[in-house]
């Protein structure tokens, strides 16, 4: 079932007055727990639009770090010239990361990306004259540090970002995208082009992933490598995506809403230390519960309803 | 230069390679049998640790045997984590499986960290085993403790997955389950032993770590990320590529820690610049084989 963008404009549309009715209506707490929100959806789509060709990653926080030690390091010119440079330095790091794993399968495939964001730290590290090294950087303030405006530039990448995935699974890349996934041996017979399909998901995936790292970066204008480089940034995009739905545009949202709440309540109820307990717990619950994601428990459920209703039409 | 100054950090990365060799090789035995990544892994090996720490200092129980009582307890643990949640869930995505054992991984490390507070501790007991002077190379008498007891855990894993009747059970289920089935094996038994044996390494693990590094949740996660880029080095599955992947790694961390100017601060940054060259070259690892799919 490919998507029809046309008919996606509500959800757009909901994306967007969500994000700008928070940003005129809402408290400060409220704020910054939506742009907690936008940063792990953006880098939950850019995760999913590269697992849709089988390849299951677990590097993003490299792309995330990328993106904003970029931004950071290129803060002094014009505000575009940090996303051209974070956006644009991911987009490329991503072609050069796809075309070094190519030829890995699955698990080797996860390891290796693992391995790419962890040892992203090093030249951070080496390089210390113009990334600051450990003791960090301090990227240009994304609309000039005021949130509320920073939640509608949030908002409006993230509109983008969705508009990327629905054509991601229209009928142009969906049945490649899903062959690649399913029988990548089949794929190239059937006239596939499998390389470049591969590292157009990467540069996607990248592109976006890096966006989401030159926001972040620019929210409280000061990131040090363990912040960005973190292991986290790589299992959060992961775990909402699964837990929303993998393969929609709507699941990695849905997931991404529901854990940063529940993480919200654990912090409340848990305090600093450990309150990431119910990440785990929460994980191991739908895996166990719903293997399909939010989104495909939802969509059993509708349908289960409709078949009912045909089924009582009928006499 | 000289080759005193060359020969003492080599031996100490050696015993070092042993305790990777004793994370690894329980993982990729997991990994080998019932084709999951454990994620975990090195969670358990942290658990090891905090069990013998804590049986030393509160009931004065030497490590050379709380060890042991941990890795009893570690299998312990794995059977219940095997059969209470992982046995439902192999039909499943190998990203619902990967996702799985990660959240089992956050789960322990946040319960432990809630539970004994993320500080390091560090384990003060008196040395097992005499200090080693070899000229003027020393070697202290933990970390030899540690290289032999991880060599022994090494290959006490060889003989019981080459020799055994649970190894045979073992390698049968796993190349091919179906064959297995129709021939009266228990295949889900088979998974269970690989986890409950992978379980008891960490445990052994866990206590070998309780006596050369800072017992800290996070402990588990750092040695486990380690592990995962040894078993791809080696080839995932392999349990001598396990071994392979445990020297070759600790030798250039040794290395690049001892002579490269800030060097120490990489971490496990020269683990995956290793493993990224050995993919180049062989895409499944020193010893590994093509998965299939």
């Amino acid at each position: 079932m490919s998507t029809k963008i046309v008919w996606r404009l509500p959800v757009y549309l909901a994306i967007g007055l969500l994000g700008g009715g928070f940003a005129y209506w809402a408290d400060p707490y409220l704020i910054q727990i939506a742009l907690g929100v936008v940063v792990a959806a953006l880098l939950a789509l850019s995760w999913d639009v590269l697992s849709r060709c089988g390849q299951v990653s677990l590097g993003h926080a490299g792309f995330f770090g990328i993106g904003a030690y970029f931004s950071a390091m290129f803060a002094e010119f014009h505000p575009a010239i940090p996303w051209i440079a974070g956006i644009g330095a991911c987009a490329i790091a991503a072609a050069l990361l796809g075309m070094l794993t190519l030829r890995l399968q699955r698990v080797y495939f996860t390891i290796a990306t693992l391995g790419f964001a962890l040892a992203l730290q090093v030249p951070v590290l080496i390089f210390d004259g113009w990334t600051g090294g450990a003791g960090g950087i301090a990227p240009a303030l994304v609309a000039g540090g005021d949130p509320a405006a920073q939640l509608l530039v949030g908002t409006a990448l993230l509109v983008i970002a969705a508009v990327i995935s629905d054509v991601v699974l229209s009928a142009w890349f969906r049945p490649a995208f899903f062959m690649i996934r399913t029988k990548p041996e089949l794929a190239a017979s059937s006239g596939v082009p499998v390389v470049r399909t591969k590292l157009l998901a990467f540069v996607m995936s990248g592109a976006l992933g890096g966006a989401a790292g030159v926001l972040y970066a620019g929210l409280y204008g000061y990131i040090v490598p363990g912040d960005v480089f973190n292991l986290n940034w790589s299992v959060l995009p992961l775990a909402v995506t699964i837990l929303g739905g993998m393969d929609t545009t709507l699941g990695p949202l849905l997931g991404t809403i529901v854990l940063r709440l529940l993480e919200e309540v654990a912090r409340a109820y848990i305090g600093g230390v450990g309150y990431q307990v119910v990440y785990g717990g929460v994980i191991i619950f739908f895996i166990a519960v719903m293997p399909t994601g939010l989104y495909g428990f939802l969509r059993g459920i509708v349908m289960r309803l409709r078949s009912d209703a045909t089924k009582a039409d009928k006499p | 230069m000289d080759f005193a100054t060359l020969l003492q950090p080599l031996l100490l990365s050696l015993a070092a390679a042993s305790l990777y060799a004793a994370v690894a090789s329980g993982l990729t035995l997991e990994f080998g049998v019932v084709k999951i990544v454990n994620f975990a892994h090195g969670d358990f090996v942290m658990l090891g640790a905090f069990v013998t720490y804590f049986l030393a200092t509160r009931y004065g129980i030497s490590p050379a045997l709380g060890m042991f009582i941990a890795a009893l307890l570690m299998g312990a643990l794995s059977a219940l984590v095997y059969y209470g949640f992982l046995a439902r869930i192999l039909k499943q995505d190998q990203h619902n499986q990967l996702l799985a054992t990660l959240g089992l991984s956050i789960l322990i490390v946040n319960t432990a960290a809630i539970l004994w507070t993320p500080d390091a501790r560090a384990l003060h007991v008196p040395e097992i085993l005499p200090t080693l002077h070899l000229g003027r190379v020393t070697i202290p008498g933990n970390n030899l403790f540690v290289a032999l007891v991880g060599v022994c855990l090494y290959l006490a894993l060889l003989y019981v997955l080459n020799y055994s009747r649970w190894g045979t059970l073992m390698r049968l289920a796993s190349d091919d389950p179906e064959l297995a089935t129709y021939s009266g094996l228990d295949v889900n038994k088979a998974f269970a032993l690989a986890f409950i044996i992978g379980g008891f390494s960490a445990g052994i693990a866990g206590g070998l770590v309780s006596l050369v590094l800072y017992v800290q949740p996070l402990v588990g996660i750092d040695l486990g990320i380690r592990a995962f880029a040894i078993i791809a080095l080696g080839g995932l599955g392999s349990v001598p590529g396990a071994m392979i992947g445990a020297v070759v790694l600790s030798i250039v961390e040794g290395i690049v820690n001892a002579f490269v100017p800030g060097g120490g601060s990489w971490g496990y940054g020269i683990a995956f610049v290793v493993l990224i060259a050995v993919f180049l070259v062989r895409p499944y690892g020193l010893f590994g084989k093509e998965l299939r799919s």
